[in-house]
């Protein structure tokens, strides 16, 4: 499980460290005045740890949009509607069909994915977890432990992630791009998470 | 990066800035990460020497942007790979054919320019998705159907010049078919117009796809002989209901009749997309998995042992599920005599009815349609559903190619086809694939398509074993006059040698015209096997 020990010994560097000493109720109020590169996020509802990604996301104040497997209405509706008009990073908590499905459909914005991990969880309840991209979230993702609860971790890592650098259609490196297909092991829970910029 | 074939640096930086001029520079996408956003998802060469991928992209807005980047390609010796949407996934997505090229991407040219409800028409631009065209009909109230591919999210002008299909009655799902006329750039960046289109003042260039003269319309179907600026589709009239029915035929050797009387009923106009069961050959994972591994087990079994399986399993040979469009005093009648004839035809034969509802749907109860492609709804719920399933037990990959052969509308030829493959994977020392239940894919209402698919990652090895497995499999199925209608770009020429009669006489009279029309072969080299005298390989 991280905990606030375990982010100080990772010493992120684009994490707040005066964030992680506070107790919850605080941080809440904190995150308020903080801000967080992330006004959108994409979470499917069928799945706990999205459920809990989402909730943790709310409290500074993102935009959660809840899927059940299938983006079109999202897209089509709403975000497509949205990044037209302004583009600005997207976080998300999703299985690969989702990101999969975002991934083909942001290119009609320019916009990519830069960052991703990949969940892969066992069906006796260890997750493996394999990130790729913007450095500072990759070096946090890849030292998640292996117990649940790396959806609210992840939800802390991206509302703590101020964007540093992060500056929309600016070349970077693409290896976060298209990295795999929609398909996942059938015996195993495959989330991933995310960030389209 | 990459550089198009014998194209200078300087060759090339001097196009991108001819291509800035024509569409401003924000449209010019030449990083390395604009341009892996091109990349092919499900490219069967990925991460090898030889992967199809862009050297740029552009994305023009107007008709006349696209003629300038034409005339600038032509300067240059620059080839273009235009693309719609570009989510033909399996077919090459939005890679371009031959590597180096530079994407035309027309996902700006997104207006939905007419839909005209009582002629049942629109005319569209590349950009439009079957999305945008649905919403843009739903908000209006139009009272016309799509009729879409699945997943959705490709463009009517796309998925038609690739022959792609859809789900509803024959006239509609096939794509190219329910056109009605074009507006094409040429190579030298002229513009034109086909059929009515081709008069100035005339107003029927949706009603009628000949005009006169040659109709040049398929030159720009799976080729490279101009860009698509505008495309004119004809829409299904909103049925007033839409009805289902179930039928199965008890018999292994019933399939013939039933082809027969369903065939029948479609040639007529009387149903829509005929979808095809086999209650007893429902795979390695069905309920009977562990019987049908006996029947198969000494290799393809007898006529005789094949009917007596089906007796000691106790359920039908095969079902097939029928679908009807029209006023519900219609629909009904002719799921009625659909019964009739058929139940004539086949002793034993069962009906079910199914479900019948009136169009269209409420907007509330889209989500909850559980086949939304035959109610001419888009969807991307294919991925979710394919996502996880025993096939990727382990070890998923990272996305398929397909092929499917066209064989004659008869069991025999099914039959004959579902052996020969299950025999050529045996030979390959695959798992055994296929049964003596094969059933058919009916997107084009004439023909019957069987096929098959193989895994792509992002593993060159294993790469290499599905293209081993894919070649091998064009080859013998060809050798009995089954070929594929359409493939990925990594087995296009493969595919157009198939079609060889009198020495390639059809490829070279292609070549002939793609000579004549695009002598600096700027457009989409290489697609289906149509090459410029240039890059073309000596043919005996």
């Amino acid at each position: 499980m991280v905990n606030r020990r375990t982010v100080l010994k990772i010493g992120a560097t684009t994490l707040t460290g005066a964030l992680v000493n506070l107790p919850v109720l605080s941080r809440k109020a904190a995150s308020a005045r903080t801000h967080s590169a992330f006004q959108r996020a994409v979470f499917d509802d069928r799945f706990a740890e999205c459920q809990a990604f989402a909730t943790e996301l709310e409290s500074p104040g993102a935009l959660t949009s809840a899927i059940r497997g299938d983006v079109a209405k999202l897209w089509y509706e709403d975000l497509r509607v949205h990044l037209s008009k302004k583009r600005t990073p997207v976080a998300g908590l999703t299985d690969r069909p989702g990101l999969f499905c975002l991934e083909e459909l942001a290119r009609d914005v320019g916009m990519r994915v830069i960052f991703r991990a990949d969940h892969i969880t066992e069906q006796n309840g260890c997750t493996q977890h394999a990130a790729v991209g913007l450095p500072s979230l990759v070096a946090v993702a890849r030292k998640l432990a292996p117990e649940p609860g790396f959806g609210r971790q992840m939800a802390r890592l991206f509302s703590q992630f101020d964007g540093g650098g992060l500056n929309i259609g600016e070349p970077r490196d693409a290896a976060a791009q298209k990295l795999t297909g929609p398909f996942s092991p059938e015996n195993k829970t495959t989330l991933v998470s995310w960030v389209i910029a | 990066m990459v550089l198009p074939p014998n194209v200078s640096q300087a060759d090339f930086n001097a196009a991108l800035n001819e291509f800035r001029s024509a569409v401003e520079p924000s449209w010019v996408f030449s990083s390395d990460e604009d341009v892996a956003l091109y990349r092919d998802s499900y490219s069967i060469n990925w991460g090898e020497p030889d992967e199809r991928v862009a050297s740029a992209a552009v994305a023009p807005a107007k008709v006349e942007e696209v003629q300038q980047i034409v005339r600038t390609a032509n300067r240059y010796r620059i080839p273009l790979y235009p693309i719609s949407t570009g989510r033909n996934l399996t077919y090459g997505g939005s890679a371009p054919n031959m590597r180096g090229s530079v994407v035309v991407d027309l996902k700006r040219m997104n207006r939905v320019l007419e839909v005209d409800e009582k002629r049942a028409f629109a005319l569209v631009e590349p950009g439009v998705s079957y999305f945008d065209l649905y919403h843009y009909i739903r908000e209006r109230n139009l009272k016309v159907m799509l009729d879409v591919p699945d997943p959705g999210w490709g463009s009517p002008m796309g998925n038609s010049l690739d022959h792609g299909a859809g789900y509803t009655m024959a006239a509609f799902r096939d794509h190219f078919g329910a056109h009605c006329g074009m507006e094409v750039v040429t190579p030298d960046g002229e513009l034109i117009r086909t059929g009515m289109g081709a008069v100035p003042n005339a107003d029927s260039w949706q009603d009628f796809h000949y005009g006169a003269g040659p109709n040049v319309d398929g030159l720009f179907a799976q080729s490279n002989f101009g860009i698509v600026t505008k495309m004119g589709f004809w829409l299904m009239p909103m049925p007033e209901a839409f009805l289902t029915g179930t039928v199965t035929a008890p018999r292994h050797q019933d399939l013939e009749a039933l082809v027969y009387e369903v065939s029948y009923l479609e040639d007529l106009g009387l149903t829509g997309m005929p979808q095809y069961g086999s209650p007893v050959g429902r795979g390695a994972f069905g309920p009977g998995a562990a019987a049908m591994a006996s029947l198969m087990q000494n290799g393809w079994p007898s006529a005789e042992a094949i009917e007596n399986f089906v007796t000691a399993q106790k359920r039908p040979a095969w079902s097939v599920q029928l679908y009807f469009y029209g006023p519900e005093e219609t629909v009904r009648a002719t799921w009625q005599a659909a019964k009739r004839r058929i139940g004539k035809a086949i002793a034993g034969a069962t009906f079910q009815d199914g479900e019948f509802m009136t169009l269209p749907i409420p907007k509330e109860n889209e989500p909850t349609q559980s086949d939304k492609p035959r109610l001419g709804i888009p969807a991307l719920e294919v991925f979710n559903m394919v996502a996880r399933n025993q096939g990727n037990a382990n070890d998923p990959s990272d996305g398929h190619a397909d092929l499917f052969v066209t064989i004659p509308r008869k069991a025999s030829a099914l039959f004959e086809a579902a052996r020969v493959l299950y025999e050529t994977y045996k030979e390959l020392g695959m798992p055994a694939q296929g049964n003596p239940f094969p059933t058919p894919f009916t997107y084009y209402s004439r023909c019957f398509w069987t096929g098959t698919t193989v895994p792509t990652w992002r593993d060159p090895e294993k790469n290499a074993r599905s293209r081993a497995i894919f070649e091998k499999v064009i080859n013998r199925c060809a050798e009995h006059g089954w070929v594929g209608y359409r493939t990925s770009p990594a087995f296009q020429d493969l595919l157009i040698s198939k079609y060889s009669f009198n020495n390639h006489a059809l490829l070279r009279f292609q070549e002939k015209l793609k000579d004549s029309i695009d002598p600096n072969g700027i457009i989409s080299p290489g697609r289906y096997g149509i090459w410029p005298a240039s890059m073309r390989k000596n043919r005996a």
